[in-house]
């Protein structure tokens, strides 16, 4: 007998229905699996037969033929068990089958996806959110899921979502016995549990706080210059905790991300808070962009709609940042491989810190530096021209004194920083309704000229800046871009001299001749 | 056969100046060219310096020589030129063969002034090299050794303020170093001199700065040291200017900076101190317009007055300021970015600002 389930694969981030065929028939008994199955799938044999054994049913010897069809795409993962153990139980006639031994109309109804365990328990797989949007989009009505992916099914509404926990509970949903599908609620994203640091701790280094305020109100890419110990990690670390709210799109879009690479917390289900992401130095090219054999996404993909943290910046190879340079511009990666080429998204903001010489203490007051001349334009030549191009803001940072340290006043708090930081892209979200781009770091050439029109005491300051500080020509979009940030967050419509001497002030790599 | 065709083939020859120029003591370049290929006994050559001269010893090759170097717009002056700078000519100096160079020969005999200091400059260091080399420059050609750091600033100064300026290289013209200097480089031997005693292909080497250095002095009244550690190749432009009978300033630094100690100690062994430029136009009695009129007083606000209040009472970083003088994050920056650009006060150090001097 023939039984066909429905289930639901990916390619890249976006879902496309696979259909599972289980044909059985008497003969030499073995299973086989087509439809370019990876490991992963063919191994499901192993765990469908004893599966379906220790949830009290029958998998004696027979011929047992699965087919995944699209035959010709690629299927990866554990995600079909629950279809084809689904799809042995009707062929076999001990399920979802009718008085005359006919399957199931409602079988057509249902998508299933679902890893299964040897004793039969339905578990969590990867990317339960981009399929249940691709399966909403195509029309599907029912859906069920692993009990421990319900929480990802919550915020996607049009569609029901049932949630089982063994294979034995989801044969009684096709058997008619009454399940709920999983409640859905409303997305609340000002939910900031997961901030490690917040910068009422920072001491001092007003600066650098300011200039990650403006960092974050207009999504500009920043670099933290210093010596060791000065407080560059921390500072970044805090960013999360002042980056403006997430919108209800942006964080569907991130969670489909994690989602489908498996690093969502199940207990949320959803990415309610910017992603900060600070992969090692020692990371490949591969694990940054993304790809692999099966065109994975990468860590600039899960930082979307985040920050993407590089620490000690000239520590990574110089071909690993160069890679940096067209999702920064464009906002997307696109994985080629042989197979097949996917698009991801990866719009971020870039944090990056590095010492401004080997030892660290260049510049320094209070140290004397080691290093040869030599050594320090070797470090800072790893940094490249057009990498230093699409960063808007450079911070030098200080070292901390000990009285500051010991200091108990606190600092402003970053629930404070933020309100002003979530004012001031209100007001660019307002500006470019319709363009496509939401602050003012996107802006482009044309957008620069419609709204960073400076008065004659701006234009006098920054012409008399570039004699004097010796700015080089790249700086001047960039302080116009930041000056139009911070009129905003001054609340004001049009940029003042006093903004353009302040955005001045973030070109540090820019003067040193850099 | 001209002398200067003579001079030519002995740089050539790549033995060491100081010992041609010790050969030369007891017989004439002339001399030395037509005896070399017969009996030599008596001037008691050791074989590779003979052996050296022997090679190079040939009319075609002089003739090749002067094709190569005129094909590659690299001029040449040799001690028999009138063109030769005769603070070089002196004999303490150790006078080299041959100077081959790019640019205004002319400029080596009008009164010169090196000003030379360690390649990891402060920003102390930098401010200071540029505020005393820019008013020098009015009145000396200033010489210095391209280096990054000190001598890169003063160059870069002396050319800022429509000076002129020499820089005498440790290796040959091809092969100037560091690369981060060779945009000043074209610019130096655009207006002003660049100038090697070594032929143009020479590569550096770890002596060829020490002799260089002996040059830099020689062509100078004096040697301003700038910054220099314990061990500083400066300090050796200073033994030589000493040696040669130059003058040695020194501008002080503190006394717990590695990078001020070579200064210091010349100052203890009697170097001038130099704290602008008026004490060296000073000591050679120059005449200077002493300050410039006043620049037109540009006109401060609330904020701008209250930072330049706060940093006349010494120097502070961005986070004293901000707890001294109770201003928005936003107004510190914008009046610091303004007073910077009017040229009010100065970055001293990594987000230390201090006033500028109105000397």
């Amino acid at each position: 007998m023939l039984a066909r389930v429905n289930s639901y694969a990916l390619n890249g981030l976006e879902g496309y229905g696979v259909s599972v065929e289980v044909d059985i028939h008497p003969g030499q008994p073995r299973t086989e699996i087509v439809g370019l199955p990876d490991t992963a799938v063919k191994e499901s044999k192993e765990r469908v037969r004893a599966a379906v054994k220790n949830s009290g049913f029958d998998f004696s010897a027979q011929v047992v033929t699965v087919n995944l069809a699209p035959a010709d795409m690629r299927k990866e993962g554990p995600s079909f068990d629950l279809a084809i153990a689904l799809g042995v139980l009707v062929a076999t006639e001990q399920a979802g089958v009718d008085d005359h031994m006919v399957p199931l109309q409602t079988l057509d109804d249902y998508v299933f996806l679902g890893e299964l365990s040897l004793s039969g328990e339905v578990r969590k797989i990867n990317g339960v959110m981009p399929m249940l949007i691709a399966a909403r989009e195509q029309g599907k009505k029912k859906i069920v899921i692993p009990r421990e992916n319900a929480n990802e099914a919550k915020y996607i509404r049009g569609i029901d979502v049932y949630a089982v926990g063994t294979l034995r509970e989801a044969i009684a949903l096709l058997n008619g016995v009454e399940f709920k599908p999983i409640e859905k609620s409303d997305v609340f994203l000002n939910d900031r549990r997961g901030v490690a640091e917040d910068l009422k701790y920072v001491k001092g280094q007003y600066a650098a706080k300011r200039a990650f305020e403006i960092a974050a109100a207009g999504g500009h890419n920043i670099l933290l210059i210093g010596a060791p110990g000065g407080g560059k990690t921390m500072l970044a670390k805090c960013l999360p905790g002042i980056l403006p709210d997430m919108t209800e799109s942006e964080a569907l879009e991130t969670t489909k991300i994690h989602s489908t690479a498996g690093i969502l917390d199940p207990e949320v289900g959803i990415v309610l808070h910017r992603p900060f992401r600070s992969p090692h130095h020692t990371a490949s090219k591969i694990a940054l962009t993304g790809g692999g054999a099966n065109s994975h996404p990468g860590e600039i993909s899960f930082a979307h709609n985040g920050v993407l943290f590089l620490d000690e910046l000239p520590e990574y190879p110089r071909g690993v940042l160069e890679l940096l340079r067209q999702p920064l511009e464009d906002g997307v990666i696109t994985v080629s491989r042989a197979a097949r080429s996917v698009e991801y998204p990866a719009n971020f903001m870039l944090v990056a810190s590095m010492n401004p010489c080997p030892c660290g203490y260049y510049g320094s007051d209070t140290h004397e530096c080691t290093c040869t001349p030599a050594q320090i334009q070797k470090y800072m030549s790893k940094l490249s021209g057009p990498l230093l191009d699409r960063i808007d803001l450079h911070v030098e940072t200080d070292e901390v004194h000990y009285d500051e340290l010991n200091s108990s006043a606190d600092a402003e708090s970053s629930a404070s920083v933020r309100e002003r930081v979530n004012a001031a892209r209100a007001i660019q979200t307002e500006r470019y309704k319709g363009t496509g781009i939401h602050s003012n770091a996107k802006m482009t050439t044309a957008m620069i000229k419609k709204y960073c029109v400076l008065d004659s005491a701006g234009d006098r300051i920054l012409s008399s800046a570039f004699d004097k500080l010796g700015l080089s020509a790249r700086a001047y979009t960039r302080i116009l871009k930041v000056a139009r940030t911070i009129a905003d967050l001054d609340g004001k419509e049009t940029i003042q001299s006093s903004h353009v001497a302040e955005a001045v002030m973030y070109r540090k790599l820019d003067k040193a001749g850099k | 056969m001209l002398l200067s065709d003579v001079y030519l083939w002995l740089a050539y020859s790549c033995v060491s100046t100081h010992k041609i120029n010790r050969l030369l003591e007891n017989l004439s370049a002339t001399e030395l060219w037509n005896s070399i290929d017969g009996d030599t006994g008596k001037y008691s050559f050791d074989d590779r310096t003979l052996s050296a001269l022997k090679r190079a010893h040939s009319l075609d090759y002089i003739e090749s020589v002067k094709q190569y170097l005129s094909a590659n717009n690299i001029e040449y002056v040799t001690r028999a030129d009138p063109l030769f700078p005769e603070a070089l000519a002196q004999s303490e100096v150790d006078p080299p063969l041959v100077l081959f160079y790019k640019g205004n020969i002319d400029i080596a005999r009008e009164p010169c002034f090196a000003v030379v200091g360690t390649r990891r400059a402060s920003g102390y260091g930098k401010y200071a090299t540029e505020k005393i080399v820019g008013e020098l420059a009015e009145h000396f050609t200033i010489v210095s050794g391209l280096a990054t750091g000190i001598d890169g600033y003063a160059h870069g100064a002396a050319l800022n303020a429509g000076g002129k300026t020499i820089a005498v290289l440790g290796s040959g013209l091809f092969n100037a170093s560091p690369s981060s200097n060779l945009k000043l480089f074209d610019e130096i031997a655009k207006d002003g001199l660049v100038l090697s005693e070594y032929t143009p292909d020479t590569h550096a080497s770890v002596y060829t700065f020490p002799q260089r250095n002996r040059i830099i002095s020689g062509l100078s009244k004096g040697v301003l040291v700038v910054e220099a550690s314990e061990k500083s190749g400066s300090l050796i432009t200073a033994n030589c200017a000493l040696e040669q009978g130059r003058d040695v300033f020194a501008v002080p630094g503190d006394i717990d900076k590695l990078r001020s100690v070579g200064t210091n100690k010349l100052i203890k062994q009697g170097a001038v101190a130099v704290t602008s430029a008026s004490d060296v136009l000073d000591f050679y009695g120059i005449a200077h317009g002493g300050k410039k009129a006043a620049e037109k007083a540009v006109e401060l606000d609330f904020s701008e007055t209250r930072v330049i209040t706060e940093l006349s009472s010494g120097d502070k970083s961005f986070d004293a300021l901000m707890e001294s003088c109770g201003l928005s994050v936003a107004d510190l920056n914008s009046a610091l970015s303004s007073l910077l650009i009017n040229g009010l006060i100065r970055q001293k150090s990594k987000n230390v600002y201090c006033v500028t001097q109105q000397a």
